[in-house]
């Protein structure tokens, strides 16, 4: 080849690869961004990374995890509300906090503007104690509370969360008092819990079966059936107490993008949900997995919204 | 014996060539990063988290550790020569061993540093191995009261500690407590001192803090000299500690020991604590007081040893009960649970090789920081010896990068050159940023606790002197402050800081 020749050749090549780097198709233009609300290490992140190189093969595409923690999730919703909608940009979205967020303060961001691509987990929330404690079912608990007002304290991971919420249907639903004690995460509640430092505490299934559950013991969740990772806990509807609660974790975008990324994007979830290795990990992780299409999940939200917002004409969880 | 049995399997884990070699790339990517200025352990391990997600599991532990305490040792490295520590737990050991080090002895106390750490790293592994179960249930007695006396007696630790004036002191723990708050108040959800931005709705990070006011004002102050200071204006001197040295170090480094692994143990306690505590007790028991602040090398030793006994025994909490004691030991649980790991009392029972070689390789790898750093000290230096005016802009985009990297947030670049002001004026009106940092990392503890121990005791206060461990704590408490208050003792404190002064 002449010299002549190289440079030619090289130049075609150059002008190939960014022609091709123009007209690159969705998702192969640049890497995905997957926006985390959470810290690294916590358990929405974790999800995240576990899912990842699945997601990667079904779509064919790089996938880049940023966390982008803080507000209980307002900074990252409010920077996929303000994301160009061109199938580059996602976020994991979590519930009661995504809702309940709406009801309590005025956000940065509009909730309209996001759309709701697939549900991945339902984690119903649960009430432990300590394994030496006397309290061994839900009516043991909420008769410990009438018995002495005041006298049962309560650990959740922070004032709106689910833990907390529940516990306010709780009260609410048998006319009790519950001591509140706000900690700052499904950790430090798990260590009040181990210590005895407080009476019981809120921790959803996969917190609790994920981790190390010596020293402790679900007396109920608040789920609508049995869950898979822990069958032999029976549900609150179970022992006699109408109160749901679950914590919801999916995928959202922003509004305006394309119903065919949206579709794409959608299916691909699926087939990762239905893969058997990747229900292996999910397993080990307590991934209570519970797939729901956009359309299928969004439809609930205004449901779980009104819900939320009666609570909070209620009793207000935060002054 | 069974302790010996177990601790052979560990070594037997954790000699294998590629383990050996995660031990070594991470103790070395650790104090590379730990050296630059202004990137302390927290931000270091964040960066290279994501490499270790595609080794095995006790690899990526071993490697993931080895990169903890490099880093912890690298910034003991910046804050001896350059005064900027990397992280809280290097505050102390700026005080004297950036003296030491102007004053010729940098050597003597990098080698007193790195000795003194691997002595409290061995003794606190063997801690972990001896006592790790039994020590977490006294960890796990440490309900909110006990915080709260712990608390109480850490501030006030910190006036003891400040160099100067006590009202200054106390003033600057006060804005400390101030910073602290801001941010979603955790007991009602409201928002405090954000100013309706909600880039303030998680608070400060503490990296911004320490950076600014540490860094930047260092950075800040150095500039009013005329290219005169440098940063490094003398050699490291001999690298070996004269017999002196050794003598009035070897018992601060087991007093810290001692102080590190226990305050280690606390959930929330750790390298910070540990390392504040030590530096009072040398300076409390020290026949020479007035030489604290001006390269005292006991100074150095105590809260040396101390917070790489703190770090060390961290570990504890993490790996018998899963549960993180800061932000690092968050991070380890993270990357276990990537690898299907689930931290807790069982991993010791149902996988006793990956704890038992976590354990092997905590030992082999401050080894190895000891080979990595005496004979390579002279390159970490040669990193300083670049004239200042050519190192200060590294220095202070190293910084933004290192602060940007915690929340990936421009904002908290812009605060940290805020706090960089702030930094520089309180060091004219000779106010101790010191007090001020602990305060910020203590009141958020001391207020949810305080709090959640009210809550749980409806509201009696007795609940603070009923229950033992915190009873013990504010007795000790009252008699700090009675001593602080006597007019005898306060008119000996003021002259031991007037004669230091000179």
């Amino acid at each position: 080849m002449t010299h002549c020749k190289i440079k030619f050749a090289f130049a075609a090549a150059v002008f190939a690869a960014s022609a091709s780097y123009a007209h690159a198709e969705w998702p192969n233009d640049r890497p995905i961004q997957m926006i985390v609300a959470f810290a690294p290490g916590g358990s929405t992140d974790v999800m995240a990374r576990a899912i990842e190189p699945f997601l990667e093969k079904e779509l064919g595409a790089d996938i880049v995890i940023e966390n982008r923690p803080g507000a209980s999730g307002e900074i990252a919703y409010t920077a996929l509300s303000k994301a160009k909608p061109d199938g580059y940009t996602f976020s994991y979205i979590n519930t009661p906090g995504y809702l309940s967020m709406q009801v309590q303060r005025k956000l940065g961001y509009d909730p309209k503007t996001i759309k709701p691509i697939v549900r991945i987990v339902d984690d119903p929330t649960a009430i432990v104690v300590p394994a030496a404690s006397e309290i061994k079912t839900l009516k043991d608990f909420v008769d410990a509370a009438k018995a002495k007002p005041g006298a049962v304290s309560y650990g959740s991971s922070g004032v709106g969360t689910d833990d907390h919420l529940a516990i306010i249907l709780l009260g609410a639903a048998t006319g009790t008092t519950f001591t509140h004690i706000p900690f700052s995460g499904a950790g430090e509640t798990r260590t009040a819990i181990l210590g005895s430092q407080v009476s019981g505490g809120g921790l959803n299934i996969s917190e609790f079966a994920g981790n190390d559950t010596s020293g402790l013991r679900m007396i109920a969740h608040f789920g609508t059936d049995r869950s898979p990772q822990l069958p032999d806990v029976p549900t609150a509807k179970e022992q006699g107490f109408d109160v749901e609660m679950t914590s919801e974790r999916g995928i959202a975008a922003p509004r305006e993008l394309s119903d065919e990324i949206t579709q794409k994007f959608g299916e691909a979830m699926k087939k990762v949900l239905d893969n058997p290795e990747f229900q292996k990990q999910a397993k080990q992780l307590a991934l209570p997995l519970a797939y729901l299409s956009g359309p299928d999940w969004e439809k609930q939200m205004p449901d779980r919204l009104a819900r939320f917002q009666k609570i909070w004409n209620e009793t207000p969880w935060v002054k | 014996m069974a302790f010996l049995d177990v601790l052979m399997l560990g070594f037997s884990e954790a000699f294998t060539p590629t383990n050996l070699f995660f031990c070594f790339v991470g103790a070395l990517l650790g104090t590379l990063i730990g050296v630059l200025p202004g990137i302390g352990p927290t931000a270091t391990v964040a960066i290279l988290l994501p490499v270790t997600f595609f080794l095995p599991p006790l690899g990526a532990l071993i490697m993931l550790a080895g990169i903890f305490y490099g880093a912890q040792y690298g910034g003991s490295t910046t804050a001896i020569l350059v005064n900027l520590p990397g992280e809280a737990s290097a505050v102390v050991t700026a005080i004297d061993g950036y003296q030491m080090a102007r004053k010729g002895r940098a050597g003597a106390a990098l080698a007193i540093a790195a000795l003194g750490s691997f002595f409290a790293g061995t003794v606190a592994t063997i801690g972990l191995a001896v006592a790790g179960p039994t020590l977490s249930s006294f960890a796990l007695s440490f309900g909110p009261a006990e915080y709260v006396s712990l608390c109480i007696f850490g501030l006030l630790a910190a006036t003891i500690l400040a160099h100067g004036s006590v009202i200054k002191a106390i003033g600057m723990v006060c804005l400390g407590l101030v910073l602290g708050m801001v941010g979603i108040d955790v007991n009602s959800g409201s928002t405090r001192l954000t100013f309706g931005s909600t880039e303030l709705y998680d608070g400060i990070d503490f990296v911004v803090i320490a950076v600014g006011l540490f860094g930047v004002a260092e950075i800040a102050s150095n500039l009013e000299f005329k290219e005169a200071r440098g940063v490094l204006q003398s050699t490291i001197g001999r690298l070996w500690p004269t017999k002196q040295e050794f003598k009035e170090s070897w018992g601060a480094v087991l007093r810290g020991t001692g102080v590190g692994t226990i305050l280690g143990v606390l959930p929330g306690g750790g390298a910070t604590l540990s390392a504040f505590s030590a530096y009072s007790v040398e300076k409390k028991i020290s026949k020479t007081p007035e030489k604290f602040g001006h390269g005292a090398i006991a100074g150095v030793a105590g809260p040396e040893a101390a917070n790489n006994a703190g770090a060390q025994s961290s570990f504890i909490p993490l790996l018998t009960l899963g549960i993180p004691s800061n932000s690092i030991m968050a991070m380890m649980l993270g990357a276990m649970t990537i690898h299907g790991i689930t931290p807790g009392p069982s991993v010791i029972q149902n996988q006793p090789e990956l704890f038992w070689g976590l354990v092997a390789s905590m030992w082999i790898g401050n080894a190895m920081l000891l080979v990595i750093n005496l004979p390579l000290i002279g390159v970490w230096v040669r990193l300083l010896k670049v004239p200042y005016r050519l190192l200060y802009p590294a220095i202070l985009l190293f910084c933004c990068i290192g602060v940007y990297s915690v929340n990936n947030r421009g904002f908290d670049v812009a605060l940290v050159i805020l706090f960089g002001v702030l930094g520089y004026v309180l060091r004219k009106a000779k106010c101790e940023a010191g007090p001020l940092l602990l305060g910020f990392v203590l009141g958020p503890l001391l207020e949810t606790n305080l709090r959640r121990a009210l809550l749980l005791s409806q509201g009696d206060p007795l609940v603070f002197v009923e229950r033992p461990i915190s009873a013990v704590l504010l007795l000790i408490t009252a008699g700090m402050l009675l001593t602080l208050i006597l007019p005898a003792i306060r008119k000996g404190r003021k002259e031991a800081f007037e004669a230091s002064e000179d």
